[in-house]
């Protein structure tokens, strides 16, 4: 009986793997920064869609195993640090985004995309409404509830477009070569 | 694969953990940053600093995009802009008359009342490279900091009027609160009935009016200046307008559009808070020099009625 050589990949090999293994999260980050290009200027309107809520419902659903809670948490994180606002608002809001949309994810996994967006319109919705409601008790009143619905209606109409973004990574890094 | 199978149950155990984890420390971080503690105003002041060069290139096409788009928009109307222009072109002049004839008026009452006029408030320009990013708070970054002279209270304004002021700094980028954020209160003047009140920001586009002594004083139109209260933002930068919403509250449309920001520039402005002691003239002095002991005396009251002024 022959005997197998243990596995052992060559330094390329590994680098791609570990290219491979951080690509979800390398776009979770960019989507961050992403939030904070002032796009809304170019037609004189300070909506900004919430980027990183795509990115985590699309690998969350996707990918879970490359987009793992502390990567949510992270990024959660660092966009609270970069917007100035409440610190952990957006972790929080986006971890327990993240933990609902992990329960459902056999529901959302291979359906068709029209199935995958109107799930994704049922998590912006909640995220929004969470966000809202944990401001409103910090703040101790009724935050309008205007920017916040904006907020999401335009993350809501953007999302085919990043998914389809998302789509090619996943097929040209995550799975070719 | 066959070790991946065993290991499956684990790995999805080891998942539920670390996301129970995560949910923890979530709502740990969000409870723990009501303290306002120093470690997270130094995090996010580094955050800041690193993130503002990679903005600033980044809203470099953006500006590029909005010129293109306004220069388009221009073409298109470009007859109707020159109707518009010459028409107030008609009304800036009758303006300048009134103006020139002013003027003239204040320099007699200047002369009158010997008033020395406030020596002009320095800046430093820069430019707004990122947006705010979330739906519950209006800041900005501007790509200029503490190396340039920008501290935290300066009020900044753009080419229309006040937009906010500054909160925190780095070396290389400064973030500011702009009129409309929820935690925004600027001292303002309604002109002309000259009733002071407090601009609070509340989300909307439009901040509100607050501890106005009386309401019906102040009427839609009315135009909405700094008071200079409190002495961190200058007195007289021009706000906004009183407007009315449709649920018939009295509400303030900023002259700057929250939508348009670019350039903005951020006014160092000192409270003249100490003035410098003056000695009285000389010839008090010498009158009170025989007098021995009661040159002390003149000086220091001398001095207080400087300080008064």
């Amino acid at each position: 009986m022959a005997k197998l050589e243990p596995y052992a990949p060559t330094p390329a090999a590994r680098a791609g793997r570990i290219a491979k293994t951080v690509t979800p999260f390398v776009i979770g980050i960019v989507c961050v920064l992403l939030s904070f290009v002032p796009f809304g200027r170019i037609v004189g309107s300070p909506l900004a869609p919430a980027f990183p809520l795509m990115a985590i419902y699309y690998w969350a659903i996707v990918r879970p195993e490359m987009f793992p809670p502390l990567a949510v948490f992270a990024v959660g994180v660092l966009f609270d640090l970069l917007s100035g606002g409440e610190i952990g608002l957006w972790a929080f809001v986006y971890v327990v985004t993240y933990s609902i949309v992990i329960t459902q994810r056999l529901m959302l996994v291979n359906v068709p995309f029209s199935a995958f967006w109107a799930g994704f319109a049922f998590t912006a919705a909640f995220a929004g409404a969470l966000a809202w409601v944990v401001v409103s008790v910090i703040h101790g009143m009724l935050v309008p509830p205007g920017p916040v619905f904006w907020h999401m209606a335009v993350t809501v109409a953007v999302f085919p477009l990043f998914a389809m973004v998302f789509g090619r990574f996943e097929t040209r890094v995550l799975l070719g070569g | 694969m066959e070790p991946n199978r065993t290991a499956l149950p684990f790995r999805e155990f080891s998942h539920r953990i670390s996301l129970i984890f995560m949910l923890t420390l979530a709502a740990a971080l969000l409870l723990l940053g009501r303290a306002e503690t120093y470690v997270f105003d130094r995090a996010r002041q580094v955050v800041t600093d690193l993130a503002a060069p990679l903005l600033e290139i980044a809203s470099r096409p953006v500006a590029a995009a909005r010129r293109v788009i306004e220069r388009t928009d221009e073409y298109a109307y470009v007859f109707d802009e020159n109707e518009r222009l010459r028409a107030e072109n008609a009304r800036l002049l009758e303006w300048k008359e009134e103006a020139l004839r002013l003027q003239a008026k204040l320099a007699r009452y200047e002369a009158l009342l010997n008033v020395q006029v406030d020596q002009s408030i320095e800046y430093v320009s820069g430019r707004v490279v990122s947006d705010s990013g979330g739906p519950f708070i209006d800041t900005v970054l501007v790509n200029v900091g503490s190396e340039k002279g920008v501290r935290s209270g300066l009020a900044v304004i753009d080419s229309d009027g006040l937009i906010g002021r500054v909160v925190a700094t780095g070396p290389k980028a400064s973030r500011v609160l702009l009129l409309t954020d929820l935690n925004s209160r600027v001292p303002v003047v309604v002109e002309p009935s000259q009733y002071k009140a407090i601009l609070a920001g509340d989300n909307t586009s439009w901040p509100k009016l607050e501890y106005l002594p009386v309401q019906s004083a102040v009427s839609v139109g009315d135009r909405v200046v700094t008071s200079g209260d409190g002495g961190l933002i200058p007195a007289g930068l021009p706000v906004g307008l009183v407007i009315q919403t449709s649920s018939g509250e009295l509400r303030v449309q900023t002259f700057s559009d929250r939508g348009r920001l670019d350039f903005v520039r951020v006014l160092q402005y000192e409270f003249p808070s100490e003035v410098k002691l003056q000695d009285p003239p000389s010839m008090l002095r010498d009158d009170a020099a025989p007098a021995g002991a009661g040159a002390s005396d003149a000086a220091a009251s001398g001095g207080q009625r400087a300080g008064v002024e």
